[in-house]
């Protein structure tokens, strides 16, 4: 049995993820004037989120400035200043900023221990296979009841697609940890699935954090 | 008492709506109302029956008085807060006022498509003698409903405007006038099916021929909502309304470069409505309406029924005045017309002068005709034309040897020559076959003889093995431009702005502005690029003959500072106008081309711009050649030039119906950004409408929306391939295959001799 | 120029990468590699860390990334690119890059105009065609239309029917195309037009071109290729002989190659195979002294059974298997010649020092592609981790990889699963038949999938094949 209060206490010492902003390519770092510790940085806003993060960075490459914004909301922990000027590699961390959780992430990292996870047996892309990526789509990952032995991924690799099935017990896809755009390692959860007779325990799981967790803005 | 109370109440409500109108400034004769009022009501308890209603009857005559000389002061922004107050009459007042019976037409209050949209048909009972006549009317025009909140201020929507459309087409069935009433800030701006800007073109186009009478009457004419409308033989405005191009907010806006949800100051608002030049006065000295309708003062409430008789009879004189100067012999129209006006100055009444108002076909293409006499000579002063006059006589002759030329070619010789050339290869074909049988057992033998498979043999493998003849230079390979642009000299890699979703990678400059024409490998967007890469690579080389390049865009309305950034737009870009007109060729078909320049004070379209464009529309009628407009973008109707700019909407559209009608191919084809009166208009009206990948279409700018519906559009709501799913354009073209798709555009769609069915 | 320092950037990964920085410091160049996060236990990362120059690593985001590859450039003061093969190596729009922007490097590798003409296809058949040089029979300029592409397609198609050819098959392939890519074969004349336009619109999308060519299919063919080199200003060209690549995968990929292209002494053939590896090489040269061929590059011939060859792609840039040329080329009767570093130098602008006359050939080389996949299950890669990767060096063997054999190693599932090259020499075919064989019993090779699955390699499909290789 889950005690979903002690889990919720765990994560309410420590409400935060740390999290980095890294150079998506090589080139020369400026960062933004006024970027200092413990300034409140924002995620992309808008209903379509089509208003950008804080500017964080520039990043130049090839006489071409581009921008660095925030993913998250957050704070700002660390600023690696000593790279301003400098050219830095691909994949460099820039800086580092706490993001407070949200509802939804707190609710995902519960839900993540009450649900089967169904793991990724080797390090790949996933897809759902067809019909079930239709259904997901249209209707959410809850709209599919999924049975042991079922076929329910593809696996691709070297540019090689094969089939994979799904074991565990029967349920409906809860959770969905995946994108088809990234790389999964492998024994990291691809789907968290909830069989019907933890479905209350789930929703409770669900309400506690609705009414517990303070969302900050 | 009670009487008493009630015209307490009424001077009360008096004073309250003349504090309205006049806002928060402070007027000396308003402070003398307010404080008169003041002073009867602490004196009025101390006062008998008999002295209180002398002292109110002495309060009403100076509230009389005082209400005159305020209208003398009425500035154009007091009358923008007129026309929209909620006391303002409405259509309803009119329909109940000034029409004797009368149906509406698919509404009922909120239950209809467009609640701020109203039809209706109505009659008005006329005499002649002894015998009446119940004269039908098609009633169409928005419902501001006095605030009433599903009216949406007689915003209307695409459906609403679609509706109108409809009930137009039923009266010209029905062969009766149309009444629109034009109550309108603007169109509700809104892309959904079918879109705020193709539907009010379509409006326009029907109505440049609609083959009956329509009058006009406008009280608030806010941009391309009220052309929707608008276009009539004559129109009537109201004294105390305003017709613009924009709201006087939306002017300030732009004027004081605001962005998002700031708001402008009052007095720039007010400013900017008084440069605008949009009251009635002002529009009737511009030529753009043709009478005024006074009010009473401080503008038309519903209680003014002598307004409402005034406008009954001022629409019995225009629409019997329509009727009679397209009906008959031409000697009889203009002595009836000078005797009813000599008449009616001796104070005729019009209910008792019946006029037929249904129109005999020649009538009503005479209606028509003269409808696009009246459209064509609006704003000419507001574009000055350079043309040397030697120039322009000389032009005069030309244009009528094209004519006469085209004439001749296409409608004489033509039909003759079909029907030779028909009966020539029908003799052809009979020979061709009389000679393969006569031949064909000789040709068996011959084969026999010398191997003719062997023969055939040798000719394929050459064919197949040896190099062929090529032309390399007659194709667009390999990103082989003539004009390439300036930014593909600069060594610096680019972003793709769909870089996050598509993972396009940094393009290096000279790849894209060279040899990619400026479009993405990776997931085709089109980056922008200058009119000048159409010019050179879209037309056969050399093929450019520009004309008209001498009319050039003006300051018409006097706008400070405005004149100066003219000036800099003319000497940036080397035009005098955002619109280009030229012949070209391509493939060595000949088309002409009417072209708005983004770069050119964002290709917004004034008068010399609607005059170029419809110049252009006409020499593409004369020499009977296709026409192309091509939008290298344009931002909409050049709001500084008020009116002068917004009539270029009917105007050019007008014209393009001309063309069409007269049997030519009109193809549109847009980039970058199109937006607002153009695209409502001469573009939006057109069959064929093309797009360019990543260019955006449509009516008002994202902002704009917001602002005005409160919800923000989602991202690439203009995009192309969404106005293709709206059934907006009927296609888009890539950039580098433009040439190929124009040409073959001509080909299919303009038949075999490219021009006319 | 000779004397000058040259910093040379190697824009690839692996064992070309390898083998490039192996190059460069033969020659005392200085070098940089890139990496990305993928693949940064290849060895050419680890070659970098121990001989590369101060700056000499950088990891970047992509190999892809044109601009990722120029920033390190000039970062690292690197004034010469070599993009080794796949990548940006036949990329000319790279190239012209590389040596327009305002920081030039040399590019190493032909001029980008020559990349450019001899990239596409129809191009090079026309000049191959003007020369007289032959090619395969069908169309040699885009044909837009469908109406006489179809028309062109029946005369093919009635020209082989004509040649006592039974099931006759028509080939539609986009001119910029290459490597398997846009190509297909029609079988039934009347699929042809849809079969057309989709390759049409595949070229237009893919490669921004839509030039299709319409070729007869050549059946039942062996692939030969003649290795040519040329100094900088075009004087001295070259030829390093010929190479058999006939073995290959079902995808199509070459997995045996042999050098000489045809082995007369040992083995019979329909026709005279000297006088037509003779043939090819001159035509060979012939359209590189034509071009102004500026660097190495490679002639890519099909042969068919009745001993007609047909000149099929120009390759513009080193390729995988140019180690068997240099296996039994001598110059001046010397051994060990390195064709990545002779593209080096003379790309930096050395001359060859040699002529034809100093180029001899002795023996039979014989490269062996070791690559983790399955061929009995249409070669499938195998993905996992290398535990063991062993061999027994030998003076007649060459062996290149990038697999580190001190520690494990995941192959990264981004690319190819190409493991080793080992190449082996004999004094005549049997010779290198017999060490080929000693050569890949001795192999060890182990690993583990995450499932516990035992590596598959193709060591015994190469095995297998080395008994049927030259024979035609």
């Amino acid at each position: 049995m889950l005690d979903i209060s002690a889990l919720l206490e765990e994560i309410k010492n420590s409400p935060y993820a740390e999290m980095s902003v890294c150079a998506p390519h090589s080139g020369r770092i400026r960062f933004a004037p006024d970027l200092k510790e413990g300034l409140i940085l924002s995620g992309p806003q808008g209903d379509f989120a089509e208003k950008p993060g804080t500017l964080l960075a520039h990043i130049e490459r090839e006489r071409n400035p581009r921008p660095i914004t925030c993913p998250e909301r957050g704070e700002l922990v660390a600023v690696r200043r000593e790279l301003d000027g400098q050219f830095v590699e691909a994949g460099t961390e820039l800086l580092q900023f706490r993001h407070f959780l949200s509802r939804q992430e707190v609710e995902k990292r519960i839900l993540q221990k009450a649900l089967h996870l169904f793991l990724a047996p080797e390090r790949a892309r996933y897809y759902f296979v067809p019909a079930k990526d239709i259904k997901i789509k249209t209707a959410g990952p809850r709209s599919v009841f999924v049975h042991d032995g079922e076929e329910l991924f593809i696996m691709s690799r070297m540019k090689r697609e094969t089939p994979l099935p799904y074991h565990g017990p029967e349920g409906v896809i809860y959770a969905v940890y995946f994108s088809h755009a990234a790389n999964v390692e492998s024994a990291t959860p691809l789907i968290g699935v909830c069989p019907p007779d933890m479905l209350p325990q789930v929703e409770e799981v669900v309400l506690r954090v609705q009414t517990e967790w303070p969302e900050r803005s | 008492m009670i009487e008493i109370e009630k015209r307490l109440q009424r001077l009360n409500e008096r004073l309250a709506y003349t504090c309205d109108i006049f806002a928060d400034k402070s007027n000396a004769a308003l402070g003398l109302l307010k404080s008169r009022l003041k002073d009867y009501l602490l004196q009025s308890a101390s006062m008998d029956l008999g002295e209180q209603r002398r002292a109110l009857l002495d309060l009403e005559e100076f509230f009389a008085a005082s209400e005159e000389k305020l209208d003398a002061d009425l500035t154009p922004m007091d009358k923008v807060r007129i026309v929209r107050h909620p006391q303002r009459i409405c259509l309803r007042d009119i329909l109940e006022n000034v029409y004797d019976n009368y149906t509406e037409i698919g509404s009922m209050d909120e239950h209809s498509i467009d609640p701020s949209m109203v039809i209706a048909r109505a009659y008005i009972t006329r005499t002649r003698g002894k015998r009446t006549f119940n004269q039908s009317v098609m009633i169409i025009g928005h419902e501001k409903g006095h605030g009433e909140d599903f009216r949406n201020g007689g915003s209307a929507k695409p459906w609403g405007n679609a509706k109108a459309l409809h009930y137009m087409q039923v009266a010209e069935t029905e062969n009766i006038p149309v009444h629109t009433f034009v109550f309108t800030p603007g169109s509700y701006p809104v892309e959904d099916t079918p879109g705020a800007a193709q539907q009010i073109a379509a409006n326009i186009y029907a109505m440049a021929s609609l083959r009956v009478p329509v009058i006009s009457v406008i009280s608030e004419g806010g941009s391309g909502g009220a052309e929707a409308i608008g276009l009539a033989d004559r129109r009537l405005m109201l004294s105390h309304g305003y017709y613009s191009v924009i709201s006087p907010e939306g002017a300030a806006a732009i004027e004081g470069r605001l962005r998002g949800n700031q708001r402008a100051d009052a007095d720039l608002v007010e400013t900017c409505a008084t440069r605008m030049k949009i009251t009635a006065a002002d529009n009737l000295r511009m030529g753009y309406i043709d009478h005024i309708i006074q009010e009473p003062n401080l503008g038309a409430r519903p209680f003014h029924y002598d307004f409402f008789r005034s406008l009954r009879q001022e629409l019995l004189r225009v629409t019997d005045e329509v009727s009679i100067s397209v009906r008959g012999l031409p000697p009889i129209r203009s002595l009836r017309l000078r005797s009813r006006r000599k008449r009616a100055g001796r104070g005729l009444d019009f209910e008792k002068a019946y006029v037929r108002w249904n129109l005999p076909p020649s009538a009503q293409i005479r209606l028509v005709n003269k409808r696009h006499s009246k459209y064509r000579v609006l704003s000419r002063d507001a574009a000055p034309d350079n043309t040397p006059v030697s120039r322009r006589f000389s032009a005069v002759w030309q244009e009528t040897g094209w004519s006469l030329y085209s004439h001749f070619m296409h409608d004489m010789l033509q039909k003759r020559r079909q029907k030779v050339a028909e009966y020539v290869d029908e003799v052809k074909s009979e020979w061709t076959l009389f000679f393969e049988r006569i031949l064909s057992p000789w040709n068996k033998l011959l084969d026999k003889i010398v191997g003719a498979s062997e023969r055939v043999n040798r000719e394929t493998m050459r064919k197949l093995t040896e190099l062929s003849e090529w032309d390399n230079n007659l194709v667009q390979r390999g990103g082989n431009w003539i004009y390439v642009s300036s930014r593909a000299r600069e060594d610096r890699a680019v972003s793709c702005p769909n870089s996050q979703v598509h993972g396009c990678l940094d393009l290096w400059a000279p790849d894209l502005y060279g040899e990619f024409a400026g479009v993405c490998p990776n997931c085709g967007h089109h980056f922008p690029m200058e009119y000048q890469w159409y010019l050179h690579n879209v037309f056969d080389q050399g093929s450019i003959f520009e004309f008209a390049a001498d009319v050039e865009s003006g300051n018409p309305l006097h706008m400070e500072e405005f004149g100066s950034k003219l000036e800099e737009a003319k000497r940036k870009s080397g035009h005098k106008s955002s619109c280009m007109v030229f012949e070209a060729r391509i493939n060595d078909a000949r088309l002409v081309v009417a072209m708005l320049i983004a770069d050119f004070r964002g290709g917004t379209v004034g008068a010399a711009e609607g005059e170029k464009f419809i110049r252009a529309a006409e020499r593409a009628s004369r020499k009977r050649v296709p026409f192309l407009a091509y939008t290298h973008g344009t931002a909409g109707i050049r709001i500084q030039e008020g009116t002068n700019g917004l009539i270029q909407m009917p105007r050019c559209t007008m014209a393009v119906r001309r063309y069409i009608d007269a049997g030519g191919l009109y193809i549109v084809c847009y980039d970058t950004n199109s937006y607002a009166g153009p695209v409502a208009s001469f573009l939006g009206c057109s069959p064929y409408q093309f797009g360019i990948r990543s260019a955006n279409v449509g009516f008002a700018g994202p902002g704009v929306i917001a602002e005005t519906t409160g919800i923000a559009p989602p991202p690439h709501y203009h995009n192309v391939y969404k106005a293709l799913a709206r059934g907006h354009i009927q296609g888009i073209w890539d950039r580098r295959e433009m040439r190929f798709n124009l040409s073959r555009a001509l080909l299919t769609m303009g038949g075999r001799n490219l021009y006319y069915r | 120029m000779s004397g000058g320092k040259h910093k040379i950037l190697i824009a690839n990964r692996g064992e070309i990468a390898v083998r490039i920085a192996r190059a460069c410091l033969k020659l005392g160049r200085d070098f940089v590699c890139i990496y990305t996060a993928e693949d940064a236990q290849s060895g050419h990362v680890r070659l970098a860390r121990e001989y590369g120059a101060q700056k000499g690593l950088y990891r970047v985001s992509s190999y892809h990334d044109a601009n990722e590859l120029l920033a390190v450039a000039d970062d690292s003061g690197a004034d010469a690119l070599h993009p080794g093969y796949g990548f940006f190596a036949e990329d000319y729009r790279f190239a012209r890059r590389v040596q327009r922007r305002k920081r030039p490097l040399i590019f190493i590798g032909p001029s980008w105009q020559v990349i450019r003409d001899l990239g596409d296809k129809i191009n090079t058949k026309r000049l191959a065609r003007s020369l007289g040089v032959p090619t395969v029979p069908g169309s040699d300029k885009p044909i837009y239309d469908e109406m006489e592409a179809e028309k062109f397609a029946r005369t093919i198609y009635e020209f082989q029917l004509r040649q006592g050819i039974e099931h006759p098959v028509v080939l539609v392939k986009a001119s910029a195309g290459g490597g398997g890519m846009g190509i297909e074969e029609v079988h039934d004349i009347d699929l042809f037009r849809s079969i057309f336009r989709r390759i049409r619109n595949y070229a237009a999308r893919q490669f921004k071109d839509e030039g299709v060519l319409i070729e007869q299919r050549i059946r039942d063919f062996n692939h030969l290729e003649v290795q040519i080199l040329a100094e900088r200003d075009c004087a001295n060209v070259v030829h390093f002989g010929t190479r058999n690549c006939s073995i290959q995968s079902t995808g199509l990929q070459k997995r045996l190659e042999a050098a000489p292209g045809f082995d007369s002494k040992t083995l019979p053939y329909n026709f005279d195979a000297d006088q037509l590896l003779e043939n090819i090489t001159r035509h060979s040269l012939v359209m590189a002294r034509e071009v102004r061929y500026d660097s190495i590059g490679t002639w890519e011939w099909i042969v068919a059974r009745d001993g007609s060859a047909y000149l099929m792609e120009v390759n513009t840039r080193i390729q995988v298997e140019n180690g068997v040329s240099a296996a039994i080329t001598r110059i001046r009767g010397e051994k060990g010649v390195d064709l990545i570093a002779e593209q080096i130098r003379t790309a930096l602008g050395q001359p060859l020092g040699y002529t034809q006359a100093d180029i001899s050939f002795a023996g039979v080389g014989l490269e062996y592609r070791i690559i983790a996949e399955d061929p009995e299950h249409r070669f499938t890669p195998w993905v996992g981790r290398i535990d063991n990767f062993r061999w027994q060096e030998r003076d007649w063997l060459d062996l290149y990889t990038h697999v580190p054999r001190d520690c494990p190693y995941d192959i990264p599932t981004e690319f190819d699963p190409n493991l080793a090259l080992g190449i082996v020499w004999g004094q005549n075919l049997e010779q290198a038949r017999a060490h080929g064989r000693e050569f890949l019993d001795g192999l060890i090779l182990e690993g583990q999938s995450q499932n516990g699955d035992e590596l598959k390699s193709n060591v015994r499909f190469l095995r297998a094949k080395t008994d049927e290789v030259l024979s035609f």
